[in-house]
């Protein structure tokens, strides 16, 4: 794996983890007394539900969703949609929906609409990291890690061009 | 399919604005003259015609053909007007199609001191001659509707709009009333003909890159509405609005707005300020401001086509 491109490190490896067990604390006892289904968005998300999860001592079942946006031809709109659904039902039940990062938040939007088609008893969403300032649609988050830097960051699941989700830490990316 | 029904003062410049709308539209103009040629030799002799040109009363006999005068032309209106758009002068129309969902009902009125200045120029009259000459047809006007329908002819209620010329040019006029036609257009499009599907609108963009953010929307299936609310903003020490602001778009599951600005940054700080005025204003709206780089950012990664500038 090239590094060449990778810059300063944001999260290191030790702040990533000690808030993670710190916003593990708060859902536990947000839920507590309560089962809960954890719903991780597909890649992005990977290490983060398995760390979180393994901070939680409530109990819950994992799940994942994929969403993919095939690009549209010239002139065509693309199309947004699911390429792995639930395997779980979350009807009347609570979800937090596990994300890597919020920053317009359309994506989230359609994921929620979808959730909420299913009738859950709660919903509430979880993200490893922030960026308000581009966010677009009026949605509550009620858990967060950290805010997003203004800068393309790879690692800790987060990738570019599907390279360098493995990084134990957030760093700087360099595209050009 | 809707139609216009177009009232005036005599001196309103009504008959040039009915004119010059029609050719806008493309639609027949509908007026007595046309009625008189076309409609009413079907079933009147000369001197039916002549009594029908001079006299309101005239219009309560009945015809050889049972129907009253009145009648028949109601008749000959509806049935015109259920297969062909049109726009039409006068003939008691605002009345006959009081409650027609596809109509549009317009007076067009003057002040008395312009109208005079525009007869006495139009026909060479002095001042008092003009003067007369306009009590007797607006007495006119007004008894052909009284003595028909009933009615008080001045009753701004009739009307969907009353424009005054005093302020507004035949073009204006003509212009204005056109881009309403076309809005109660694709208002009857949508509810009436075509009910509205999901993920189908009908609407009009006035930018292209609004159309496009449509589009993304639509692909995450949210729901929205294109400029739901104008939000008044600034007012002048009469209570008059001198500043509104209509944000693009309404995301009514997010109650959220969004307005979209795709100009360079430096011009932007305008838009800003009528955003922060109206959150002031009206606390708990959520507005969004979608600026050019974010706008391009997110065309680009959907593969929609880049849009022209300086919205």
């Amino acid at each position: 794996m090239s590094f060449e491109n990778i810059g300063r490190t944001i999260f290191t490896q030790e702040q990533i983890q000690q808030r993670i067990a710190e916003v593990g604390q708060e859902i536990n006892q947000d839920y507590q007394g309560q089962d809960l289904v954890i719903i991780g968005i597909l890649k992005g998300s990977l290490y983060f539900v398995a760390d979180l999860t393994r901070h939680l001592t409530i109990p819950i079942n994992i799940d994942f969703l994929s969403i993919g946006v095939r690009v549209g031809e010239a002139n065509r709109t693309g199309v947004v949609s699911f390429k792995k659904d639930l395997d779980l039902s979350i009807t009347d039940r609570h979800v937090l929906l596990v994300e890597d990062v919020i920053g317009t938040g359309l994506t989230l939007g359609y994921i929620c609409q979808h959730l909420e088609s299913a009738k859950p008893a709660s919903l509430k969403i979880c993200t490893l990291l922030d960026n308000p300032a581009e966010r677009l649609l009026n949605i509550d988050i009620a858990y967060r890690c950290f805010t997003m830097p203004d800068v393309f960051v790879v690692g800790y699941g987060l990738d570019f061009e599907e390279r360098y989700r493995n990084l134990s830490y957030i760093a700087e990316f360099n595209r050009k | 399919m809707i139609f216009i029904t177009i009232s005036r003062q005599t001196g309103s410049r009504g008959e040039e604005i009915a004119k010059l709308l029609a050719e806008k539209l493309a639609l027949p103009i509908i007026n007595r003259d046309f009625v008189m040629e076309h409609w009413f030799p079907e079933i009147a002799g000369d001197h039916e015609l002549h009594m029908l040109a001079e006299s309101p009363g005239f219009y309560l006999t009945h015809t050889s053909q049972g129907p009253t005068f009145a009648e028949y032309l109601e008749e000959k209106l509806e049935n015109y007007i259920a297969e062909q758009a049109a726009v039409i002068y006068g003939l008691g129309s605002q009345i006959i199609f009081s409650r027609h969902p596809a109509a549009l009902h317009i007076k067009i009125i003057a002040s008395h001191e312009v109208r005079t200045n525009r007869i006495m120029q139009s026909h060479n009259l002095s001042r008092k001659d003009a003067e007369t000459f306009l009590k007797i047809t607006d007495r006119k006007h007004r008894r052909y509707i009284s003595t028909i329908y009933d009615k008080d002819w001045s009753d701004p209620l009739l009307y969907h709009l009353i424009l005054n010329t005093d302020f507004l040019s035949i073009e204006e006029a003509s212009s204005l009333l056109y881009h309403m036609a076309k809005n109660k257009q694709i208002t009857e499009d949508s509810s009436v003909e075509h009910p509205e599907q999901p993920g189908e609108k009908t609407v009009v963009f006035k930018h292209p890159s609004e159309e496009e953010f449509a589009k993304i929307l639509d692909m995450y299936e949210l729901e929205w509405e294109y400029e739901p609310r104008t939000f008044p903003i600034k007012w002048d020490a009469e209570g008059n609005i001198t500043l509104a602001f209509s944000p693009d778009f309404y995301l009514p599951k997010f109650d959220t707005y969004i307005e979209l600005t795709t100009m360079n940054q430096k011009y932007t700080s305008e838009k800003k300020k009528k955003v922060k005025l109206l959150e002031k204003l009206y606390p708990g709206t959520n507005i969004k401001i979608v600026f050019k780089n974010d706008f391009h950012a997110l065309i680009k990664r959907f593969g929609l086509r880049e849009v022209i500038d300086n919205k």
